[in-house]
């Protein structure tokens, strides 16, 4: 059976109003998606389209106002720490904390033994680079490896499902590229299902299997782009210059909107 | 070590040229660093006083109790004002308008309410340390990222968790600069109602010498005591900045 229940990331139209001082602002209207078991799927739109919201939602942070959201099998009602891990785009990696103990973080509130929590962080840091680190506290590193350290912390947890709000978008251009690369990397030994969001066509391309184009506020799906060639790939092809020039006319439409009505 | 020397060299340097000015001139008003010693020991044996010792003892007390008592309601009420954003919101501007009046105003109605004993220099150490222990917590609490309560809530913490091993760490040099103001201000508070109005303690002994025009015994205590509270600041500053370099 692979009907679309049987999908790790399930959501069924759902709407998020957020109550402002000037009365209540639609941030997400009647989203329907699934995510594919071991998918990488990508939330691309302007800013300010509740692609962000969307997957606080998932994460159990926020709580919609109509629809459901089922993580393999399960209405979400919370965060579920055993399914699901977030990495933010701030870092927020805990400063009083060394890189070690800041991936051991999530093991600690689940209960791991510090010697076991040490193996699992160490293992974690090291193919990511930070090989000699582990000891460094946050203010030590690079903006980089900061964010590497963040992932690493949510890779702790072990969980199936990853779920990334623009994770390189405080990174300047080059090191974003460079992550784009580790993580296709990340995502091929980890085998996880994960929901990426970001504003960035070139990230989208280089990194998902399925792109949801999301209009400007309320942010609803416009598009699903499915990206088929493989990886690592290659941005200079004219299949990736004809995928870009076509989400670009989708997130050009769009951002005008978003600019015209936002500001 | 190098600044030490430089600190001591200049010490030294400023307690010669004292010496040298003070010398010629009227011993009552100028005093000689060098007659302090001996001050120091005739203060020790003042007939018509208890021991010394005994004074000392019971200021240090008394400051101890002021202190432990504001930091216990300071600790309270700042997080209780803290962690409720409602309550926060109606008592934080009360708080501070409060701690913006001269506190010295209410000693008199605190002498009336606890006499003359070491109650009311107990009542107005707390008083005085209490407030910037308060006024931290819940500057501490404003300061927390709300990001980083945010990835522990999506990691399964739950809100005690949260308040342990987020919360306190994110304000603990906040609420540690706090602490160290507030012990402060608790021995200032202790001293000057001693000063004010006592029967005993180092507060009293000063105010006693003074009155007698035993100016060399005086300037003695005001030494001991700024050397006893210079070594409990530095003992504060240390803790504050190895709280400060763990909690980044």
């Amino acid at each position: 059976m692979t009907g679309a229940n049987s999908a790790p990331i399930l959501l069924e139209e759902v709407s998020k109003r957020y109550e402002t001082a000037s009365g209540a602002v639609p941030a997400v209207e009647r989203v329907s998606l699934a995510v594919q078991r071991e998918e990488f799927v990508t939330l691309l739109g302007p800013s300010g389209c509740g692609k962000s919201t969307v997957l606080s939602m998932i994460g159990g942070l926020v709580h919609p106002d109509a629809g459901r959201i089922v993580i393999d099998g399960e209405l979400i009602t919370g965060p579920s720490p055993h399914k699901v891990a977030l990495v933010f785009q701030d870092a927020g990696l805990f400063p009083w904390r060394t890189a070690l103990d800041n991936v051991g973080f999530g093991l600690e509130l689940q209960g791991v033994v510090a010697a076991r929590r040490r193996e699992i962080a160490l293992g974690l840091l090291e193919p990511m680079g930070l090989r000699g680190f582990e000891a460094k506290y946050p203010r030590e590193l690079s903006g980089g490896m900061r964010q590497r350290v963040a992932i690493a912390r949510a890779l702790a947890l072990g969980t199936p499902i990853l779920l990334m709000d623009e994770p390189f978008g405080a990174l300047d251009e080059q090191t974003r590229l460079l992550m784009g690369e580790w993580l296709v990397g990340v995502r091929r030994s980890t085998r996880k299902t994960i929901l990426f969001v970001t504003h960035s066509l070139q990230e989208a391309i280089t990194l998902s299997d399925r792109i949801v184009v999301m209009t400007s506020r309320p942010g609803r799906v416009k598009e699903i782009v499915d990206v088929a060639l493989p990886y690592p790939r290659d941005l200079n092809s004219p299949e990736v210059a004809d995928l870009r020039a076509k989400l670009w006319d989708q997130v050009r439409e769009e951002s005008l909107r978003a600019m015209e009505g936002g500001a | 070590m190098k600044v030490l020397l430089w600190r001591a060299a200049i010490l030294m340097a400023a307690l010669a040229v004292w010496e040298a000015v003070a010398a010629p001139l009227n011993p009552i008003l100028y005093i000689r660093p060098s007659s302090l010693p001996g001050a120091l020991l005739r203060m020790w044996r003042v007939p018509e006083l208890p021991p010394m010792s005994e004074h000392v003892w019971l200021t240090f007390k008394e400051i101890i109790t002021a202190y432990l008592l504001a930091i216990a309601a300071g600790l309270w009420l700042g997080f209780v004002l803290g962690l409720r954003r409602s309550l926060g919101r109606v008592y934080e501007p009360l708080l501070a308008a409060l701690y913006a009046i001269p506190s010295v105003v209410w000693y008199p109605s605190l002498m009336l309410f606890f006499g003359l004993g070491p109650a009311s220099k107990i009542a107005f150490g707390f008083l005085l340390g209490f407030f910037p222990i308060v006024l931290a917590v819940l500057a501490g609490i404003r300061q927390v990222p709300a990001q980083l309560v945010t990835v522990a809530v999506s990691m399964g913490a739950r809100p005690g968790t949260v308040f342990r091993k987020v919360m306190l760490p994110a304000m603990a040099s906040t609420m540690v600069g706090g602490l160290r103001a507030g012990l402060a201000l608790s021995v200032v508070g202790v001293l000057v109602g001693e000063i004010l109005g006592a029967r005993s303690g180092i507060g009293y002994v000063i105010n006693y010498a003074y009155g007698l025009l035993m100016t060399q015994e005086y300037a003695a205590l005001v030494l001991i005591i700024a050397a006893a509270v210079l070594a409990i600041d530095g003992a504060g500053a240390l803790l504050e900045a190895r709280v400060r370099r763990w909690a980044g």
